[in-house]
């Protein structure tokens, strides 16, 4: 039994843990923050299904699309709604708040366009789910690849931020901005390409999640908070940290639940939010940033 | 002057005529509202389109018959948002401000509820559809009847003996924090101590639940002979194709809310074939020679079968409301009077009502069975015997 | 100062005066509609005494009019209505003091976070409540027509609309922006910020805690799920932006605006509805920072020149 819970942990850990990176990619650099992260989820997951429903194409290769979709919906906010208004010092000082409402209004339009464009009809398709047994535990082949893919873009985002060059800019970006500018790191350039790739890792969890579940246009905000709780516990701006909470949330609803009963599933997850923000707002891995 | 005179006391009379020819064809103008935004948002094309249909029959015909004049119909409808506050206001603004002659039900319980007081106080009755609730008895007859026969306290009276003819000894319930999920566990674990079948696992879960994992793999411990997954539309899916998964497959299974909307069977395809779940309504009944004309009608205009439910009780509403129309026209208190007393011929069989309750049509089951849901429950009624493994 | 209030307090009084000619004059359906209006007021001009004056933008108001709408059905049948109203206030002012301390310590997008958890929080634990209690969803069966909720909302407003006015031109209000500016500056010239903004927080709680009571006496249909939904707290915040959060007549005329876009946009496409306010959001967020009321306040002082 405990491996059966262990994997679904896992799965769905490794999904939460890919969201909330992309959200803590674009609240890390920017300190904006996007409660439209779970629309663009629901983007990706459209891109997946129309794939497979009007052209047959598999998700793994309607990813190739919805990817650079969501990369340049992201860059199409930012350049038509941010850009300006970021020169502005007033904004900027209440730019978390701003942002938030911001983001909010896009999330209300891309839910009420998709609904009325794709009906508000929940929808599904059937990819690879055959069930396999691996290790006493019965999983279907769709799960297992979304953990695989999952998987290895948070280890890949580890050692990006660790080794490369652009990965590094953006993490001193997210640390110590002004130190960052002075040692030439073209600001502008950077924050743009994290927001990207934080709205571009948004889409492939969309494509990832529409293999397993089925999608609908307001799919998204569930997905929203949950990230946010997620980003909460491993320390907001903190990238290591949402994969690790990205995990233990996984984890704590999955076993959580086991061990008491499923109906407190959201008490116990609100809770244990409320905990952290309270006595540990930077989160678990966090370091201390100051409070502001 | 005289012969302007005369051409306009000509242009006047023939003016006349022509309001009073346009007074006959006044459309008969019946008002609702629907969730179109919202939570409940995928609920509602069920509903319009059953109504929807039977407007086009209607007007097909000649019009809708008012005792005796044919005339159009006519919809007026908004959006409530899935707000049960806004349908109140919504029903307000259709019966003062809109002035509407016909009135048609929402979508949900708790909006029935909310749109009640309305009728109860403007005394313009109206036919409800897609609500069911124990706490319906306790509304005020008069002004709201229902013809559902899915009331939790009968099903959880039924259901059991169901099970028992198919020697289930023990069951295992899951059900979601919903109001009518809730109101029917409660009766149908009474029924179940009733009739000696036990209750082996017990729990309930949120609604917006993501994985059941851990509570189906608990279910696979338990080994019950039967299964009753308590859930509304969206976990019944996720319940469903988790226990797939999971390998999870009792020799019954019972799916409240769900398989009878349209999507369910688009999302799953055979893999519903012997679920079974609520409902009173089936083509294949052919002691109701309407349900099938019905079925095959929303079939070739939607391009999908109706909801079993939702559908299948809307349309429902509106044969009602016609017939009684029919015999008493608009006026209220003879609309009134006429509902509460006749018996219905509709696709659901005959429908009399007491209070505010259907009072002839039996509580039932259904069962997927190849393309199609067939009535397994009670004997009586059945189109097709329980398919088991 | 006084002078302020009082010349605010009598226009106040005398749209009031004029609202309560309403029901008189116009049939059920426009009171239907000045109650919406009247509801949204109460609750937007409850909002801005702690999320306008102190910058602490709650995001989960909702939980105040659940918890109020919770004692009302709880109670309904068992108390008179003259009761439930205070009494759901104060079991919203209640909440907001229980929690309000710890919660306030917290600054910034975490005390927003913060605000929408808790509401959810309270949420599920209401569900789970009637669950264990075998009770699915209550009606409140003999509740008050419209024509009198209609007034107990303008009373409703009325006194929030003054209460507004009042925090924000008395010292107490003055604290509470210096807080608003510069948290820690606002402390070290001796402002109890810790006791100011959770003073401001349970002030913002219980109208709200009323209104909830009020909705569902109107909806006669108590649903946790529905009644605690987190739309609500989104749309409070919405209009109090859109209107302008920093001056009493802001929410006003965002609220005036937002319903009077939905009974002209209603009929035709209700998804347009939330696109328009999605965009109308932005915009103002965007290029109108200080809401609808800001930009007036330029129009009229421009045209007067």
């Amino acid at each position: 039994m405990s491996t059966q819970l262990l994997i679904a942990a896992l799965v769905a850990g490794s999904i939460y843990a890919l969201i909330a990176l992309g959200l803590n990619l674009i609240y890390g650099t920017m300190r904006l923050l996007n409660v439209a992260h779970g629309e663009v989820v629901m983007i990706g997951a459209y891109v997946a299904y129309w794939g497979i429903s009007l052209l047959s194409v598999g998700p793994l290769v309607s990813a190739l699309v919805a990817i650079p979709l969501a990369a340049a919906l992201g860059a199409v906010i930012y350049l038509g709604l941010f850009r300006r208004a970021m020169r502005s010092a007033e904004f900027m000082e209440r730019i978390e708040g701003n942002s938030l409402l911001v983001f909010f209004g896009v999330s209300v339009i891309l839910q009420n366009v998709a609904s009325l464009l794709f009906t508000p009809n929940q929808r599904g398709y059937r990819y690879q789910d055959e069930i396999v047994h691996f290790v006493g535990a019965t999983v279907p082949v769709n799960k297992l690849i979304v953990l695989a893919i999952a998987g290895a873009v948070c280890v890949a985002a580890v050692l990006f931020f660790r080794m490369s060059t652009l990965g590094l800019a953006i993490k001193a970006l997210i640390q110590q901005r002004e130190a960052a500018a002075l040692v030439g790191i073209p600001l502008a350039r950077v924050e743009l390409t994290s927001l990207c790739l934080g709205f571009a890792a948004a889409g492939l969890a969309g494509v990832l999640v529409s293999m397993t579940e089925e999608i609908s246009p307001f799919m998204g905000f569930p997905l929203t908070v949950t990230a946010f709780v997620v980003v909460i516990l491993g320390g907001l701006g903190n990238v290591l940290g949402s994969l690790i909470g990205g995990l233990l949330l996984g984890v704590l609803e999955t076993f959580g639940v086991a061990l008491t009963a499923p109906s407190y599933r959201s008490i116990m997850i609100y809770a244990v939010f409320i905990a952290v923000l309270l006595l540990r707002p930077q989160g678990l891995l966090g370091a201390g940033r100051s409070r502001t | 002057m005289m012969k302007k005179c005369g051409t306009i006391v000509a242009a006047l009379g023939l003016a006349m005529i022509g309001v009073g020819n346009a007074r006959a064809a006044d459309p008969v103008r019946i008002g609702f509202s629907l969730p179109i935004t919202g939570i409940f948002a995928p609920a509602a094309p069920s509903q319009k389109n059953a109504y929807e249909l039977w407007r086009d029959q209607v007007n097909a015909k000649g019009g809708l018959d008012v005792a005796g004049t044919k005339r159009m119909v006519k919809f007026v409808s908004y959006d409530d948002q899935s707000d049960p506050g806004q349908a109140v206001k919504i029903y307000e603004k259709l019966i003062v401000q809109d002035k509407v002659d016909l009135l048609l039900g929402p979508w949900g319980t708790p909006h029935h509820f909310a749109v009640a007081g309305v009728l109860e106080r403007y005394k313009f009755p109206m036919v409800g559809d897609t609500a069911a609730s124990v706490q319906l008895r306790d509304l005020k007859p008069g002004y709201i009847w229902f013809p559902t026969s899915a009331l939790p306290d009968e099903q959880g009276k039924q259901l059991p003996l169901l099970l028992k003819s198919l020697n289930v000894k023990t069951v295992a319930i899951t059900t979601a924090q919903h109001p009518f999920a809730l109101e029917n566990k409660k009766f149908i674990v009474e029924g179940l101590k009733a009739n000696g079948i036990e209750v082996v696992s017990n729990s309930d879960y949120p609604l917006d639940i993501r994985d059941m994992t851990a509570l189906i793999s608990s279910l696979k411990q338990a080994n019950p002979d039967a299964e009753l997954s308590l859930s509304m539309t969206g976990d019944s899916v996720l319940y469903t194709r988790q226990a797939k998964e999971l390998g999870f497959t009792p020799r019954v299974q019972f799916v409240l809310v769900g398989p009878a909307a349209t999507f369910f069977t688009k999302i799953f395809g055979d893999q519903v074939n012997g679920l079974l779940t609520m409902g009173h309504w089936s083509p294949s009944q052919t002691k109701w020679p309407k349900a099938k004309p019905f079925y095959d009608a929303y079939l070739a205009k939607y391009k999908e079968p109706p909801d079993y439910l939702d559908s299948a009780l809307s349309y429902e509403a509106c044969e009602i409301t016609e017939q009684a129309v029919a015999k008493a026209g608009l006026d209220h208190e003879k609309l009134r009077q006429t509902i509460s007393t006749e018996t219905f011929d509709t696709i659901d069989g005959p429908v009399k009502f007491n209070g505010v309750v259907n009072a002839t049509t039996p509580t039932m089951f259904l069962q997927y069975n190849n393309g199609v849901f067939e009535i397994v429950w009670p004997k009586s009624e059945a189109t097709a015997s329980v398919m088991m493994k | 100062m006084t002078g302020r209030i009082a010349r605010a307090g009598g226009i106040v009084t005398a749209a009031a005066l004029l609202a309560i000619a309403l029901p008189f004059v116009a049939n059920n359906y426009f009171v239907g509609v000045g109650f919406t209006l009247l509801v949204w007021i109460a609750l937007t001009e409850s909002w801005i005494v702690i999320s306008g004056m102190t910058g602490y933008i709650s995001l989960g108001h909702v939980v105040f009019i659940g918890i109020g709408a919770y004692i009302a059905a709880l109670t309904w049948l068992v108390l008179p209505i003259w009761l439930i109203l205070p009494l759901a206030g104060v079991a919203a002012a209640a909440l907001a003091t229980l929690v309000g301390y710890p919660c306030l310590r917290v600054r910034g997008p975490y005390f927003v976070i913060l605000t929408f958890g808790l509401s959810e929080l309270v949420k599920y634990v209401v569900v789970n409540i009637e669950a264990a209690l075998a009770v699915s969803g209550r009606v409140l069966f003999g509740a008050p027509g419209v024509e009198t909720l209609y007034f107990m909302a303008l009373a409703l407003a009325w006194a929030s609309v003054i209460i507004a006015v009042a925090v924000r031109e008395s010292r107490f209000g003055s604290a509470l922006r210096a807080i608003r500016e510069n948290e820690e500056a606002a402390e070290t010239i001796g402002i109890a910020i810790g006791r100011f903004k959770a003073a401001a927080f349970v002030l913002s709680s219980i109208i709200p805690g009323m209104v909830g009571a009020l909705m569902i006496m109107r909806s006669t249909y108590f649903d946790p799920l529905e009644i605690f939904s987190p739309q609500t707290s989104v749309l409070i915040v919405t209009m109090a932006v859109i209107g302008g959060s920093d001056r009493p007549l802001g929410p006003m005329l965002g609220v005036g605006f937002l319903i009077l876009l939905q009974e002209l946009l209603w009929a035709n496409l209700p998804q347009l509805y939330m696109i328009v306010v999605g965009a109308l959001l932005i915009a103002v967020v965007v290029w109108l920072p200080g809401g609808i009321y800001v930009r007036l306040q330029q129009m009229i002082t421009a045209a007067a020149r």
